[in-house]
């Protein structure tokens, strides 16, 4: 060997020891790291030792598979990241389409050629066969380039490429080289990835498992929370349900084969009677007989009401079907829904429920599934005999038309003791207490007693007995049972009836023994602006009717507040009917009674107006005609609640409000427009309003809805009550009702007495005397005379 | 003619892609000047020519398989004479895909593709190949 050829073999050996030196440093560079940009500056590093190249761009394959993305760029002036390359276009592009290295040599002279091919196209006019130049990241006078495609397991994960502005070849060997460098970058790049995706991935998985973490245990304490309540009113459901149907009357077997029959039945169920009945165990003992699967759902339409008033404009009556109602219905799938004291849903959420309940008798006559399941119980402490003015709405007449009667415990009296031994040994338990039994007197008072609140009222004196019990006999006093329903110095006996502005009760005076009627202010309105203004009407209704002095105007015994809070006041108790029940159960009144009637009201109406008050409210309902010693059709006009003082001591007090007193279908236009100053005509309108339901039993206008009735009572003409009734009406009598019917009150008879002698003026055929109307009563009322 | 082996030392400079010069003659003996973008390197006694119009080069080619390349070496100054024989024609294959792909690169950035295109790799047999020195170019030879 010539010492010019072991010069050349010694030159080459050094260039590859450096060579392998150089690939051993980049392979520990690239790998000893998972930052992309150290990874591309030690290949860039790499390319500039080797082969002198400066310039260098690393590019990843979008998800897409159509597109490059230049992650990291080295020796450019302006640096292409992000810079987006089509797989297919340029040199990059082209390697990443066919997966293989290219090296080009000779840029220039390639973009010089294609660029005179263009002008000699465009020449030939063939110019419109030429596409766009497309531009691609990287250097703008590159003579020389390799790209290699990134490759793991012969999956393309990106474009590794060098550029320099100077011509250069490469031969084979170089070739290997830069592949080498290419395949380290590949698998640094395909680490970096998958640890970035693992570090984001664990990361996720943490974040997902706090928020788990935080879900289940704020979920968990919900569920506790829930399970609680669940619990306490279970627990306070079984205690309400416990007891009612025990008992061997003839009226509680009664009951329970009633139930037995129902729980094989499937369309709705309206259970009837008085407050504190039982109505709820009922409702449970038909579902648990029935065998549904579902839930058994209690929802208070009180509550519903409420919570419907208090959303207001906020909730449509279609929201509120979907919140208040829908929501029950799908919570007590395949079970019962009970909707106690239905009377209470609003008007359109009964119209809602009616629809669906409709929807379901569909489904069940066409044999198909009803939407839900779902058998509705419903009850209601409203007598259901009696249709009100106007008619039952469509869902009380649905309803009615299966129902079950829930007896009062007076009319089951036999079982009290049965249910006595049950309370007390249920309380007893659950105080802790040894009772054998109670004492002979006070079985004899509780058997004697009147219970108005039935056994809701039994369980609460039993509950307070067996609390204050420190004997192994119970005693029950007299002190006990009047405490529990007693008011001022009157012990309630039962209930008479309910209204808006509370509930009136038979009562009897501790000491005189003279009965009564106590009115209630109603105890489930909450506290609040509404309540204060109740009781303010309350008084205001007491202090106004306590000065009138007209035998027609229902006299005040007394007003004031019990222990509990609650208003109440004492009025005289009239046996009798009031005008709305005549009509209702009767039918249309003769002329010469309806005068004698109107007469009589004009008469406290009179009294009223001369004190500088205005009823407001006169309607068929707030006329009683009474029984007095040996007069028969004894008128007072009842609930001086909403009467407006004229002379102005508590006007404001009234006439602020923002509400319309009075009931649609008896209101004076002039109420309806909310003028404030409103006389003695506008009761003229009541009560001729009154006397035409009484004369028809047809109100003056009918609508569908209170607002359609009140527009009409300021716009429509009144058709003449002789067109409605197939009694005789006589032509004055019509003429003077048509007078007080006028819009404008100037127009309708000055004062009351004026109509009244107007009313004495009409002729009738027949005259209305006490006998007659004795008669009456005695045919059609025995009861109230008989008393 | 016999063939010849092309010397690794010319393998470079076809690397590089210097154009080149490229004689040819019709049937009737009419010869044709054109120059060419790159000679490629097939093996030590095959080199590729594009053919991606179809021009009077081409023609004259398949009439008369003879031609003659001049490969002008910048850094070495001096030029390559070939004479080269058509042998065939590929249109796939590796060769094939080599040329295709460099060209392709450059008709998509240059909105030509499709038009900039590879229509087949000519391979030709190499009969003759002489190295031809320069003299060193000093800047002044065409001073007056």
């Amino acid at each position: 060997m010539s010492n010019q050829d072991s010069h050349r073999t010694v030159t080459e050996l050094e260039r590859k020891i450096a060579e392998v030196q150089i690939l051993q440093r980049v392979s520990a560079d690239i790998n000893s790291t998972l930052d992309l940009d150290e990874i591309c500056d030690a290949a860039l590093r790499t390319m500039d030792e080797l082969f002198e190249f400066h310039h260098a761009n690393v590019l990843i394959l979008e998800p897409d598979h159509r597109t490059l993305r230049v992650i990291a760029s080295r020796g450019y002036e302006n640096q292409a990241i992000g810079g987006r390359v089509q797989v297919g276009t340029g040199v990059i592009g082209m390697v990443a389409q066919k997966r293989r290295m290219m090296h080009v040599s000779n840029l220039g002279q390639q973009r010089a050629y294609a660029a005179a091919q263009r002008r000699e196209m465009e020449k030939a006019g063939r110019g419109a066969q030429l596409g766009e130049a497309i531009p691609v990241p990287g250097l703008p006078n590159a003579e020389s380039q390799i790209a290699i495609p990134l490759l793991i397991r012969d999956d393309l994960i990106g474009v590794f490429s060098i550029e320099s502005p100077v011509p250069r070849s490469f031969g084979e060997h170089e070739r290997d080289l830069v592949s080498i460098v290419a395949n380290q970058i590949a698998s640094a790049i395909h680490n970096a990835r998958l640890y970035a995706e693992r570090r984001q991935a664990a990361e996720a998985l943490q974040e997902a498992n706090a928020s788990l973490e935080a879900r289940v245990a704020e979920r968990t304490a919900a569920l506790e929370r829930e399970l609680r309540v669940a619990q306490a009113l279970l627990s306070e459901a079984r205690s309400r349900v416990e007891g009612p149907l025990l008992g061997g009357s003839a009226a509680v077997r009664q009951l329970r084969d009633g139930i037995a029959r129902q729980a094989e039945r499937n369309e709705p169920l309206l259970l009837t009677g008085p407050a504190g009945a039982g109505k709820e165990a009922v409702a449970r003992a038909v579902h648990d007989g029935s065998g549904r699967a579902g839930a058994f759902i209690f929802v208070s339409c009180p509550e519903v009401n409420t919570q419907y008033r208090h959303a207001g404009d906020a909730m449509t009556s279609r929201d509120a079907e979907k919140s208040l109602i829908a929501s029950r219905f799908e919570l007590a799938s395949g079970g019962t829904v009970f909707l106690d004291a239905v009377h209470e849903l609003p008007q359109d959420l009964q119209r809602a429920l009616h629809a669906r309940l409709e929807r379901d008798q569909d489904r069940r006559r066409r044999g198909e599934f009803e939407e839900s399941g779902v058998r509705l119980i419903a009850s209601t402490t409203h007598d259901v005999r009696q249709p009100p003015p106007g008619g039952f709405l469509p869902l009380f007449q649905l309803l009615i038309a299966n129902r079950l009667n829930v007896p009062a415990l007076t009319d089951r009296r036999e079982d009290i003791p049965a249910l006595v031994d049950h309370f007390v040994r249920r309380h007893a338990r659950r105080l802790g207490k040894v009772i054998d039994g109670v004492s002979a007197d006070s079985m004899r008072r509780l058997e004697a007693y009147s219970w108005p609140g039935n056994i809701r009222e039994l369980r609460a004196v039993l509950e307070r007995a067996v609390l204050l019990c420190r004997s192994t006999v119970l005693e029950v006093d007299e002190e006990q049972l009047n405490e529990a329903v007693a008011v001022g110095s009157y012990r309630l006996v039962s209930r008479l009836g309910s209204g808006g502005m509370g509930e009136v009760w038979l009562a009897r005076h501790r000491f005189l023994v003279r009965p009564a009627a106590v009115k209630l202010i109603r105890h489930d309105v909450p506290p609040g602006a509404a309540r204060e203004q109740l009781v303010r009407r309350f008084e205001r209704e007491a202090q106004v009717t306590a000065g009138l002095r007209s035998p027609h105007t229902v006299q005040l015994y007394d007003f004031g507040a019990n222990e509990t809070g609650s208003f109440y006041y004492v009025m005289e108790f009239l046996n009798g009917l009031d005008l709305h029940h005549i009509g209702t159960r009767f039918g249309p009144q003769p002329a010469e009674r309806v005068i004698a009637l109107l007469r009589q009201a004009c008469r406290s109406l009179a009294e009223a107006h001369g004190l500088g008050l205005v009823h407001r409210d006169i309607k068929p309902a707030n006329l009683f005609v009474t029984r007095l010693g040996t007069e028969y059709d004894y008128v007072k006009i009842l609930d001086f609640g909403v009467v407006k003082d004229q002379s102005g001591r508590d006007a404001t007090v009234l006439s602020n409000q923002d509400i319309v007193h009075g009931t649609p279908a008896f209101m004076p236009p002039e109420i309806v427009m909310g003028e404030t100053r409103i006389d003695g005509r506008a009761d003229l309108y009541s009560l001729a309003c009154t006397a035409y339901w009484v004369l028809t039993t047809h109100t003056v206008f009918e609508a569908n809805t209170p607002a359609q009735m009140l527009l009409q009572h300021v716009q429509a003409p009144p058709v003449p009550p002789s067109k409605r009734s197939e009694l005789p009406i006589p032509k004055q009598l019509e003429a003077i009702l048509m007078m007080c019917l006028e819009k404008d009150p100037a127009k309708r008879p000055s004062s009351a007495l004026q109509f009244e002698s107007e009313l004495a003026r009409v002729p009738c055929d027949e005259r209305w005397t006490n006998e007659r109307a004795q008669k009456w009563w005695e045919v059609h009322a025995p009861e109230v005379v008989g008393e | 003619m016999p063939m010849t082996r092309l010397p690794p030392e010319i393998r470079p400079v076809l690397e590089s892609g210097t154009p080149a010069a490229m004689v040819t003659c019709s049937a009737d003996g009419k010869p044709n000047t054109t120059v060419i973008s790159r000679v490629y390197y097939v093996d030590d006694m095959h080199a590729a020519l594009s053919f991606q119009f179809f021009s009077k080069t081409i023609r004259n080619v398949r009439e008369n398989p003879r031609a003659f390349v001049c490969v002008w070496d910048m850094a070495g100054h001096a030029h390559w004479a070939l004479q080269l024989e058509f042998e065939r024609s590929e249109t796939d294959g590796p060769i094939f895909d080599a040329m295709d792909m460099q060209i392709e690169a450059i008709a998509s950035m240059t909105g030509m593709s499709g038009i900039f295109k590879l229509r087949a790799a000519d391979i030709y047999r190499v009969l003759s190949v002489e190295r031809v020195q320069h003299p060193r170019w000093t800047g002044t030879e065409f001073a007056n």
